[in-house]
């Protein structure tokens, strides 16, 4: 395969996410710009300009209209997708670390950091109320003081956020009571990614501690176990398969005190079932950060320390691949 | 679709292009580009071959008046897609993207090299994590050994070297003494045979290694060992000496087995020690009573037991 290669951000790479249908492609990196591209062939759409900082997520919703993103310039902005233009801004006291549209598009998400001397809290915001985006004031807000979120999606039915903490916990919010209604600690490490299936019964989480999990959404039950031997940054499910894509690599601190052998940095396949590595694919020079599946399993994209995006359409001989138990 | 197809009017082309010199033509796939019904810079000759390729061909000038021909080969791909994704395919560009013509811009946008998916099976892929580091594989063996403690350290840095090296060494003096034996106590092959079990914990072991190996050479032993008690060391001999005048010297004291007498390799001389090998002991004791202190060739002889060789 020949893989398209974006090239707009000017740092590492720190979120990429598809629209619900996959043709739009949304990029955010320790740069302020937000970056959307048409997935088929790579061309930028445009950017969402206004952050001032590194930008740490981006979601878009449901029929693509708002894009939501959170910086660590403490600000949490909301686009909208056609015109770039921004809809809304919330500022935060820390760093915009996680955010997300829920089902509905109606009820956005975010965490901010454990920092300067803040709390990290999980912020609810109903968009149907213009009042509480005006005045700052979300309807809910749900303060963490053990340890800070570092990943977090919306779960099944919009009634819960799961959130992956530093420490390696997860825990289940309630969306309406903000209540904690699950947790588990089956990861020793921080949890850089969660990424759900397509009908979100399951999520799969990347942790520091060189494994991926896939667990019940649910339940929150533990049900399989991805292990590497370096850090993973980013977790996905294929829609289409049986199949999970890793996304690591050492970190870039390690990178000159550990053997010298390249190709930590590949984009490693594993059967969902069999808990059993079956491909790699290369091309990055640095860790990947996050990485995820096209909505119709054809193809994957990557983002990674390097800066780059690369977008992956798929051989025959993956689609035909079958895997021998 | 609940939304039913919709055949997207602007279809999506992978181009191929090509510079070259004049005459020169070839294609090279560039990128999937979008082409728009009132799409610009086509007023160049077009040629669409069949349904699927499109080549144009363009007339550049550069600075130095050489004058390019570009050959842009384009396969045009029809997609169907939902409606709403048709729509977004022609919203029209923003941001920093504002002024960027239709198609990829290759300011943002390249097609890089080719990569393939690495198939791995199972077995394959386990022993590239196991050899991964080699550093890891030494942490379990130690690398060094101290002679003295046998801990993981050289002798010389050995905490133990000061009270433990001398106690050593007179004890292996004494046992060299009374019986070069005293190395393999009863207990002593039982150990071994233990750790080499232990050992085998499905690896492969080579022969040499394996528990009969030690066992292969045992019938040799017990010579080797019998030579070593009947041997006797000779030092301060002269330069001059030959194996023929230890012969004679020793040949009255009892048969012997075996001379050997240390050579320079380049000059052929005496390095000035020489073991004899007697059948019996007692001859060898005779011999060091008889020998030791003995002038001969100028200089005075000192016989002894030989000590057990390590190996």
């Amino acid at each position: 395969m020949k893989p398209i290669l974006l090239q707009g951000h000017e740092r590492s790479i720190t979120q990429i996410k598809y629209n619900r249908e996959g043709d739009l492609l949304f990029t955010v990196a320790k740069d302020p710009i937000v970056n959307v591209w048409y997935s088929v062939n790579g061309e930028r759409l445009g950017t969402y300009n206004g952050h001032t900082g590194a930008v740490w997520c981006v979601d878009c919703d449901w029929d693509s209209r708002h894009v939501l993103t959170g910086s660590a310039d403490n600000s949490c902005r909301l686009f909208d997708c056609e015109t770039g233009k921004q809809l809304a801004l919330v500022n935060t006291n820390s760093a915009v670390r996680t955010c997300g549209f829920d089902f509905g598009g109606n009820i956005i998400m975010f965490s901010t950091d454990k920092q300067m001397g803040y709390q990290c809290f999980i912020n609810f915001f109903d968009l149907r109320d213009p009042s509480q985006i005006e005045d700052n004031e979300p309807y809910m807000k749900i303060p963490c003081n053990d340890s800070k979120i570092t990943s977090a999606v919306w779960g099944p039915l919009g009634e819960c956020v799961i959130a992956g903490h530093e420490n390696g916990e997860l825990n289940q919010f309630s969306a309406k009571s903000g209540e904690i209604v699950g947790n588990i600690k089956e990861h020793h490490k921080q949890i850089n990614d969660i990424q759900t299936s397509r009908d979100k019964t399951m999520f799969v989480t990347a942790s520091k501690d060189n494994t991926a999990k896939l667990f019940d959404a649910t339940s929150l039950e533990h049900l399989k176990t991805f292990r590497t031997e370096r850090p993973v940054n980013s977790a996905a499910l294929s829609p289409i398969y049986d199949h999970v894509i890793l996304g690591g690599g050492q970190e870039a601190m390690d990178v000159t005190t550990t053997s010298t052998r390249i190709g930590k940095f590949e984009a490693r396949f594993f059967h969902l079932v069999f808990e059993e590595e079956f491909g790699r694919v290369k091309g990055h020079f640095g860790p990947i950060n996050s990485a995820e599946f096209h909505p119709d399993g054809k193809s994957y994209s990557s983002g990674g320390e390097d800066g780059y995006v690369r977008i992956h359409n798929f051989d025959p001989q993956y689609l035909e691949f079958e895997f021998e138990a | 679709m609940p939304t039913g197809d919709y055949d997207s009017k602007p279809s999506w082309a992978d181009q191929v292009e090509e510079e070259g010199e004049d005459g020169e033509s070839g294609s090279l796939p560039l990128l999937a580009s979008t082409e728009l019904p009132s799409s610009p810079g086509v007023d160049a000759p077009k040629l669409v071959l069949d349904e699927n390729h499109k080549i144009v061909v363009d007339y550049k000038t550069d600075e130095d008046g050489k004058k390019y021909k570009i050959i842009r080969t384009f396969r045009v791909e029809t997609r169907k897609a939902s409606k709403s994704v048709a729509r977004r395919k022609n919203w029209k560009k923003f941001g920093n993207s504002e002024f960027d013509q239709p198609g990829p811009n290759v300011a943002t946008t390249t097609v890089s090299d080719d990569v393939l998916m690495t198939f791995i099976s199972s077995k394959e892929d386990l022993n590239p994590q196991e050899d991964e580091d080699p550093m890891n594989k030494l942490k379990g063996q130690k690398i060094v050994s101290c002679r003295i403690c046998k801990g993981d350290h050289w002798t010389t840095r050995c905490p133990y070297k000061d009270t433990l090296g001398p106690m050593q060494k007179e004890l292996a003096d004494q046992l060299g003494l009374t019986t070069g034996d005293k190395e393999k106590v009863p207990g002593g092959e039982p150990d071994a045979a233990q750790a080499a079990k232990s050992s085998t914990t499905g690896k492969y072991v080579p022969p040499s290694l394996r528990d009969g190996a030690t066992r292969r050479g045992e019938s040799m032993q017990p010579n080797r060992r019998a030579d070593d008690n009947a041997t006797i060391r000779v030092t301060n001999l002269s330069e001059d000496t030959r194996e023929t005048d230890l012969q004679e010297l020793f040949r009255p004291f009892g048969s012997i087995s075996r001379i050997y007498l240390a050579k320079d390799k380049t000059t052929g001389q005496s390095k000035g020690f020489a073991f004899i090998s007697f059948h019996r002991r007692e001859d060898a004791a005779r011999a060091i009573a008889g020998v030791s202190g003995f002038g001969y060739d100028h200089l005075i002889l000192n016989v002894e037991w030989a000590k057990p060789s390590n190996n």
